[in-house]
């Protein structure tokens, strides 16, 4: 079905949402382009046109490629352990998986660094340059895929992968042959997110040395306080995510995915593992070591050096982060809903268009995502300026991407003839989304709605500069005392941050039992 | 849900239209606060900060525009305050507080210092005897060449770069050009932050290397045994770095802002700075422990400059054409 002038009546629900999402997600866009004409031909021409940013674009790309495949290599085979094996504990073990995620990156990198190398507590060597900005974002970052991958295995209908082993095909025939291509959506949709942090990440390249494009923009913003170029930096990081972005798009045009059988799906038998169950452990066990234990430890460590005033306001902070985060993470999938809906359903121009927009919102820096709502809420809606609500908005546009791709990936496996079923029986499309496809999003909605909500609440220039006066998160409190370089003050409330996570991909992975 | 959004906007509308003072600050919020809650115990105003890194809140501020609710503007460089001065941010100040701190008052009088931190040389008393040390910073390289020592620095550190433009100010391009390339021809270690550089001083992974006193202060109240060297009077390598405020053009309480000022430079906030983070004062009166030189000293050991306007982008441009940022 494409989208054709009889069917927007019918559609309106999704399409009024989808455009409003679009506008608020291109507004920090077209701030971006009001502060780039700004700037002063001839500087801006020793600006981009030097021979640095050949450099810098080579660094860029030469990362992405590495972070990609190493992601995809930790990936792909844990992914499948905790969904089709008979792997013991996989269900604690996909939430010890998942947590690298609830680590901020400026923490993960910083407390790496202080407690690699020689005289570091970590008898390792100093993580610097390309492979050390290489592995570090790939273990802050591989979780993005990790998620998706996951919904992406237990939506499958494993009859598919049956057909084909009763036509003869060998297990591994069948999975490359049947299963890779229907994971193909959730493994772009994930590439798609860890390209983009790798593209947009500053924090972790320049405290390791690694000069990327996100870099430049960070000492525009902070060593020079300038405003234009860094726009003109950052509209030329947008370009690249353009790039990949119509490189997705490519790549998953005309993939019919859906099953065609009748009846439900059900789930697949697990693989049973046997002698090689111990090898699957000491797999998971390096992201698991790296993301998660060691960078804990070596803040604790690093913490214990210096004596602790006493612990205020964790309740308060851990209050916040939640009071911001969950309305955050909820309104992001209700943006992406519609959008999703859109460009699975009726594919055109328009709704692809509306679905990379949002992702070109991830991509801007949230500092300039932050810049540009302070510019335009103070001259359109004063009274919402350092209100909760417009900090709940803002995050929720700027982390809107985070839940697109699995929420895509599970409508792409929703079979379209039960919608249509629905409307020969006279439902309106948006009232066959609801009764009939809506309860088989459940996975993609809750897998999108935790990322965000992760997201959230490590999240930190958008929550300094757009929270409610006084309103400390505990992303806030970790960036104060960690400004004033004190880590043990820091050290608890960067751990409330992973155990709140923790909850919540915890009550996650236990709701995944029911279905 | 929208409910509870409007609700809660509606509630955020009502505490602005209270009469609340409104603080942005670079400063962290573990500092600013416990003064601040000093500051509405002893006048009963409301005071409301806004966080951030220096160059976050001048970029609010600058989008805010004339319709920015901030009164005071807080931060910890010179340089982010000469900026703001600059773009005419800043309210210029009366006299009565401008002739509160003992130094450092700068040619905008727009804003106020209020503490004061210098670079010093840190390093292992164990591996470096205090009487053998250089006198200049510039001389650095050599002494640590000749004695085979180990050298650290924070390249990526805003007071590094600092030091480094005033190199840049006192001694010229060429000059700074030959220090740093001697500097990287010792293979330094580059750490991402001070605590770090000095907890590999304290490890003995490396001997020495440039930082702001208070991070050598802080491991030595730790009971960890650190050497603090200041080189010569006037030499760029005790360089003063200025951390102030100042009052917004937006401010429409002018009155509560002043006092604000007033309070920071107060023997009793100045104090808290010294106890609490090691730094030092700007103002008479105020107790100073061991671990940092008397005060007409401290202030006599910086080089004098024009602090606002420190050639900053020129000495980004030159680390990163030597390689080293």
């Amino acid at each position: 079905m494409t989208l054709r002038l009889p069917h927007l009546p019918g559609l309106l629900p999704f399409l009024l949402p989808a455009l409003l999402t679009g506008g608020g997600v291109a507004l920090p866009l077209v701030y971006l382009v009001l502060r780039a004409l700004e700037a002063d031909p001839l500087a801006l021409r020793e600006i981009l046109l030097r021979p640095k940013n050949l450099e810098l674009l080579w660094n860029t790309l030469a990362l992405l490629l590495g972070v990609l495949l190493l992601t995809t290599l930790l990936a792909l085979p844990l992914a499948f352990l905790t969904t089709r094996t008979d792997l013991k504990g996989k269900r604690l073990l996909a939430l010890l998986l998942a947590l690298p995620l609830a680590l901020p990156g400026y923490v993960g990198a910083f407390v790496l660094l202080a407690a690699t190398g020689p005289g570091g507590v970590l008898p390792l060597p100093r993580l610097e340059g390309y492979w050390g900005a290489l592995l570090v974002l790939s273990f802050i970052t591989y979780p993005y895929l990790f998620l998706s991958l996951r919904a992406a295995f237990l939506g499958l209908d494993p009859s598919l992968e049956e057909a084909a082993r009763s036509l003869g095909q060998t297990p591994l025939q069948a999975f490359f042959k049947v299963t890779l291509p229907q994971l193909l959506p959730a493994l772009l949709s994930g590439h798609l997110l860890v390209g983009l942090h790798v593209l947009g990440e500053f924090g972790t390249v320049s405290l390791l040395k690694y000069e990327t494009f996100s870099y430049a923009i960070y000492l525009q913003y902070n060593a020079a306080f300038d405003r234009v170029y860094a726009a003109w930096l950052a509209l030329f990081l947008l370009l690249l995510t353009g790039g990949l972005l119509l490189l997705e798009g490519l790549l998953l045009r005309r993939l019919a995915l859906a099953r065609t059988g009748k009846g439900s799906s059900r789930q697949a038998k697990p693989v049973r593992l046997g002698p090689w169950a111990p090898l699957a452990y000491l797999l998971a066990l390096a992201p698991v070591l790296l993301g998660l234990a060691l960078p804990f430890y070596a803040l604790f460590h690093l913490a214990s050096r210096f004596p602790r005033e006493g612990l205020g306001g964790l309740y308060e902070a851990l209050f916040h982060s939640a009071l911001a985060a969950f309305p955050a993470a909820l309104l992001a999938v209700g943006m992406a809903l519609p959008l999703a809906y859109l460009g699975v359903r009726y594919p055109s121009f328009a709704a692809s268009f509306l679905e990379r927009l949002a992702y070109l919102g991830y991509a801007i820096p949230p500092l300039a995502f932050a810049l540009a709502w302070i510019f335009f809420s103070l001259r359109s809606l004063p009274f919402l300026y350092g209100s909760l609500a417009l900090l709940v908005l803002v995050l929720a546009f700027h982390l809107l991407a985070e839940t697109l791709g699995p929420i895509r990936s599970a409508l792409r496996q929703v079979p379209r003839r039960l919608e249509e079923a629905a409307r020969t029986l006279g439902e309106t499309p948006t009232r066959a989304f609801f009764r009939v496809t809506f309860p088989l999003l459940w996975r993609g909605v809750a897998a999108g709605g935790a990322l965000a909500f992760m997201g959230a609440v490590k999240e930190l220039p958008i929550t300094l500069l757009l929270a409610p006066m006084g309103y400390s998160t505990l992303s806030t409190r970790v960036f104060g005392y960690t400004q004033e370089a004190m880590f043990a003050e820091a050290a608890p409330f960067a751990l409330l941050i992973a155990l709140l996570s923790a909850a919540f991909v915890g009550v996650l992975l236990w709701s995944e039992r029911r279905f | 849900m929208k409910r509870l959004f409007l609700t809660l906007a509606a509630f955020s509308a009502l505490g602005a239209l209270a009469q609340t003072l409104t603080v942005y600050s670079g400063r962290g919020q573990s500092l600013v606060e416990p003064l601040v809650k000093g500051f509405e115990a002893e006048t009963g105003l409301r005071v409301q900060v806004r966080y951030g890194t220096d160059a976050q809140i001048l970029a609010a501020l600058q989008e805010e525009g004339n319709r920015s609710p901030a009164d005071v503007l807080w931060l910890n460089t010179s340089g982010a305050l000469g900026q703001a001065a600059a773009k005419g941010l800043l309210r210029p100040l009366g006299e009565s507080l401008l002739g509160k701190p003992l130094g450092f008052v700068p040619g905008s009088k727009a804003w106020v210092p209020v503490t004061m931190r210098l670079r010093v040389l840190a390093y292992n008393p164990n591996k470096v005897k205090a009487e053998e040390l250089p006198q200049s910073l510039l001389d650095l390289p050599r002494f640590a060449r000749e004695k085979g020592l180990r050298v650290g620095w924070t390249p990526t550190y805003s007071s590094f770069q600092d030091m480094v433009a005033g190199i840049l100010a006192l001694h010229g391009e060429a000059k700074a050009r030959e220090w740093l390339l001697a500097m990287k021809a010792l293979a330094p270690k580059a750490y991402p932050s001070n605590p770090a550089m000095l907890d590999a001083i304290r490890a003995g992974e490396i001997d020495l290397g440039s930082t702001n006193h208070y991070y050598v202060v802080r491991f030595r109240r730790a009971g960890y045994n650190l050497g603090l060297h200041h080189f010569k009077e006037g030499d760029v390598g005790n360089l003063a770095l200025v951390t102030g405020a100042g009052i917004l053009k937006t401010s429409k309480n002018l009155a509560a802002a002043t006092r604000f000022l007033t309070y920071l430079l107060s023997p009793k906030a100045q104090q808290y700075f010294v106890g609490n983070i090691g730094e030092y004062p700007l103002v008479k009166g105020v107790v100073l422990d061991p671990n940092l030189l008397p005060l007409e000293e401290a202030l006599a050991k910086s080089p004098r400059l024009d602090f606002e306007k420190l050639p900053l982008e020129q000495a980004l441009r030159l680390l990163r054409e030597l390689g080293i940022l």
